[in-house]
């Protein structure tokens, strides 16, 4: 029987990891390992193994639906785009482009999201962003200031060179689980590893120093750590003279936190804080590891620059084996983040609000566009909750489930005149649409992705969309057209082109050179190599320096209180991946892990007589859930964990934000647990 | 030539058990545990040099091949014995049993390419050299 094997990459977390779909008679059969992969060795965690799982799965959409009563109505494509076209047309012809709003998805190709964003801005709408913002948009703001560039500094492989590894706020043993054949190898070499995180996690089995931390206490201990550098003399005062600015406001601004005070923030013994500190700054390459930990706060953006102070003062930047690296959590969020779906940056990260980027972008793409950044996901969620937006666009994203406090979510959308959500499950988000578009998954389209250590990888199409789904690129453009744009892109590759040529990153990232391992950006002509490590020669800031930002510890915006005793931390399991529309679809995942729980330390559990395995019920001023009790010593006492894959964890969290990145708070908020019965 | 594991790397994520699931049409041959909150066990078949499920094994289904304990589904009548024989809990039955067969087949059983955190491996040398590289590194440590 011939079989061919189709390269793809894998379609959930950020890793980038590939592997061989085999085709046979035109239907996905099987996964055979990619060991040449330059991050992964060809190894995939569970997720990966069970990712053929959702391509047959009988929820998958076939047909445009459009809403009738309470039922759906199965409509043909012209229809619907017709549909859609007097929707979205409708409203932006009676309340202006101001009151559209769209929101493209960190899952669909650099291509397509490139597309989205395209459309959304030529329809003369600022309002275009993706769920970057829920995870990642504070390293967006925070490392552009600091260090000029968002994205991780150096490739994963590397990880292996580091001589002590920082993970803060990060459990990629679970969920970037490729990361830990490179920490162990390091380890084998005598690398320390420094875990930070409220939760004795998986990844927290691989440390040597592990700092239990009071959630949403991390400016402190950065602060605190470098505070020790400092006072102990530790920082690389050369590297400093040579490549930044500001760093005698951090010395003044740091100067409070002593190791005693910061334990008391934090809850961290002293001494393992100062432990922590000389094991960092003493160090010949240290890298620093975050994730949903340091960016889901009401102070991500200080949390993220605390980190890259760190690691400018100690000079542990530019070379092999150091860097800052934030690990996204979708395998394309950071390529949807460089083709510009973002409210405040256009692609290739022009500023929003300046307004040479919108003449340039005029030029090329033919039209007038707005200047100015635009409402992020969740002030869009706002916005409609208030009116102001009164249609939305919505790609391949629940926020009805993965936004916090989702009564308020819902509400906001079911208020809307009208929504259309293109997927490829009937998500929480897509019950509440006018209409529906049926997607392709990533199996079914070619594409780019840019996955977290900037490596542009091409996925090639391996079956055909079942029904009459459509991929993304295909339906967007139809879309385009019939609002009355001019979108004539035949494939990918055409759209890919034209990124090259308005992109400065992608300049040299033609589809010709995408083949195998692909290319990591910058990569500014068809005859660079790539850029694998970021900052060797300085910062694209002035003077080539990067700017040291001194931050202070602020409180988390909610606090334990009498009423509401509990803190609650969420996060994600090894077989699980965010909203869990796909995970929760797939058999050899959800038997693994089917339903909600709540991990609550032993001594609490017994004080509300809580036994192992009991349902209780978890409510915060924002609304309640039923969850099943895991009673634990991996949380700290006053401390509950819950995975955020299923709906309800998300009915419970506050919708606190950043006050620049506008990201949720999703790390911290006040609840209480009582039995049932 | 059995899978060694290396606990000391196993990260928990269950990548095995699922990949191991994913070749054998649905019916997988390992069982990760979580021990306590600091630590998880994989548990494989070791391919015990004296197998009790091959001595249980009345048909001659279950049998030493060399290293490997083999199985021969087409003299397997389900009976279970081998089931209440095996001293780890790996071999099973439903209508037949089910068994590591290392992935006949393959160049490398699926558990240990896929796994993530490079804690299988089939070369006892490789698992029994880390063991001292991780004690010797605790001396020099001092701890």
């Amino acid at each position: 029987m011939p079989q061919v094997l189709v390269p793809t990459v894998c379609p959930y977390c950020g890793a980038g990891c590939q592997f061989f779909i085999s085709v046979e008679k035109e239907r996905a059969t099987g996964i055979e390992y990619m060991p040449e992969h330059p991050a992964s060795e060809g190894s995939l965690c569970s997720k990966g193994n069970a990712a053929l799982e959702i391509l047959y799965h009988p929820d998958r959409l076939h047909h445009p639906l459009k809403r009738k009563g309470d039922g759906w109505a199965r409509i043909s494509w012209n229809d619907a785009l017709e549909l859609t076209a007097r929707g979205l047309g409708g409203a932006l012809k009676r309340f202006g482009p101001e009151c559209v709003g769209f929101l493209s998805s960190s899952k669909c190709t650099n291509e397509e999201n490139y597309l989205i964003e395209k459309m959304a801005r030529c329809l003369g709408s600022r309002n275009i962003d993706n769920c970057a913002r829920l995870c990642h948009s504070p390293s967006v703001v925070g490392l552009n200031r600091t260090l000029g560039a968002a994205g991780m500094t150096n490739p994963i492989s590397d990880i292996a060179n580091s001589k002590c590894i920082f993970i803060i706020g990060s459990n990629l043993a679970e969920n970037h689980a490729v990361l830990s054949r490179w920490i162990h190898r390091a380890r084998d070499s005598g690398a320390v590893v420094i875990v930070a995180d409220p939760r004795m996690t998986h990844t927290a089995w691989m440390a040597d120093i592990f700092l239990q931390l009071k959630p949403g206490t991390d400016v402190a201990l950065l602060c605190g750590m470098a505070h020790v550098i400092v006072k102990e003399g530790l920082v690389d005062s050369e590297y400093i003279g040579k490549w930044t600015r500001g760093y005698e406001r951090l010395v003044e601004s740091v100067l409070d936190y002593t190791p005693e005070k910061v334990s008391e923030i934090t809850g961290i013994p002293a001494g393992d804080i100062v432990r922590a500190a000389r094991a960092y700054a003493i160090s010949p390459a240290s890298s620093i590891l975050y994730s949903m930990g340091i960016t889901q706060h009401s102070t991500g953006t200080d949390n993220v620059q605390a980190i890259a102070n760190l690691a400018l003062i100690c000079g542990q930047l530019g070379r092999q084996g150091t860097g800052v690296m934030p690990l996204r959590g979708q395998n394309n969020v950071q390529g949807a983040c460089d083709m510009g779906a973002l409210a405040e940056f256009y692609p290739g990260y022009r500023r929003a609000d300046d307004p040479e980027t919108a003449k340039f972008f005029s030029c090329a793409w033919g039209v007038d566009l707005p200047v100015g950044r635009g409402l992020t996901a969740t002030e869009m969620v706002d916005a409609a909750a208030r009116g102001k937006i009164r249609a939305m666009y919505i790609v391949g994203e629940d926020p009805a489930n993965s936004d916090p406090s989702s009564s308020y979510t819902r509400d906001a959308l079911e208020g809307l005149d009208f929504l259309v959500v293109q997927d490829i499950f009937m998500t929480a988000t897509a019950q509440m649409a006018d209409l529906v578009l049926p997607a392709s998954a990533w199996a079914e389209k070619e594409g780019s992705y840019t996955s977290t250590e900037r490596r542009v990888q091409w996925s090639c199409k391996a079956i055909e969309p079942p029904g009459e789904a459509r991929s993304d690129l295909e339906i967007v453009c139809a879309l385009a057209n019939s609002l009355g744009l001019e979108f004539n892109y035949p494939d990918a590759a055409s759209v890919l082109s034209e990124i090259n040529q308005l992109v400065p990153q992608y300049g040299g990232i033609v589809r010709e050179r995408l083949n195998g391992a692909g290319l990591v950006w910058p990569c500014p002509n068809p005859d660079h190599p790539g850029t694998p490590i970021l900052h060797t020669q300085g910062f694209k800031l002035q003077d080539g320096r990067a700017a040291i930002v001194p931050v202070q510890y602020r409180p988390a915006a909610e606090e334990a209180s009498w009423e509401y005793p509990f803190i609650l931390t969420t996060g994600r399991v090894a077989v699980h991946h965010n909203a869990g529309s796909m995970t929760r679809r797939s058999p050899s995942l959800i038997e693994r892990e089917p339903e909600l729980f709540v991990e609550i330390n032993t001594q609490d559990a017994v004080k509300l007589r809580i036994a192992d395995g009991d349902e209780v019920r978890v409510t915060s001023p924002r609304g309640g859930t039923t969850a099943r009790a895991r009673l634990t010593g991996r949380v700290k006492r006053g401390v509950v964990f819950m995975p955020f894959h299923f709906p309800g964890t998300n009915m419970l969290t506050t919708e606190a934000t950043d006050p620049e990145a506008k990201i949720p708070e999703f790390k911290v908020s006040a609840c209480k647990i009582s039995r049932r019965d | 030539m059995p899978v060694y594991v290396d606990i000391s790397r196993c990260i928990g994520c269950r990548s095995c058990e699922v990949a191991c699931k994913r070749v054998h049409g649905g019916k997988g041959h390992v069982n990760v545990h979580m021990a306590g909150d600091h630590a998880s066990v994989p548990i494989f078949c070791h391919h015990c040099e004296e197998a009790t499920c091959t001595m249980a094994c009345y048909t001659g289904a279950l049998y030493k091949d060399a290293e490997r304990t083999a199985f021969d589904v087409e003299k397997c009548t389900g009976c279970g014995l081998c089931q209440l024989a095996c001293p780890f809990g790996v071999v099973w039955s439903d209508k037949i049993a089910h068994k590591c067969d290392l992935c006949a087949g393959r160049e490398n059983p699926a558990c240990l390419v896929s796994c993530p955190a490079n804690a299988l491996s089939t070369d006892f040398e490789l698992a029994s050299r880390r063991a001292r590289a991780r004690a010797a590194m605790a001396v020099a440590r001092g701890r």
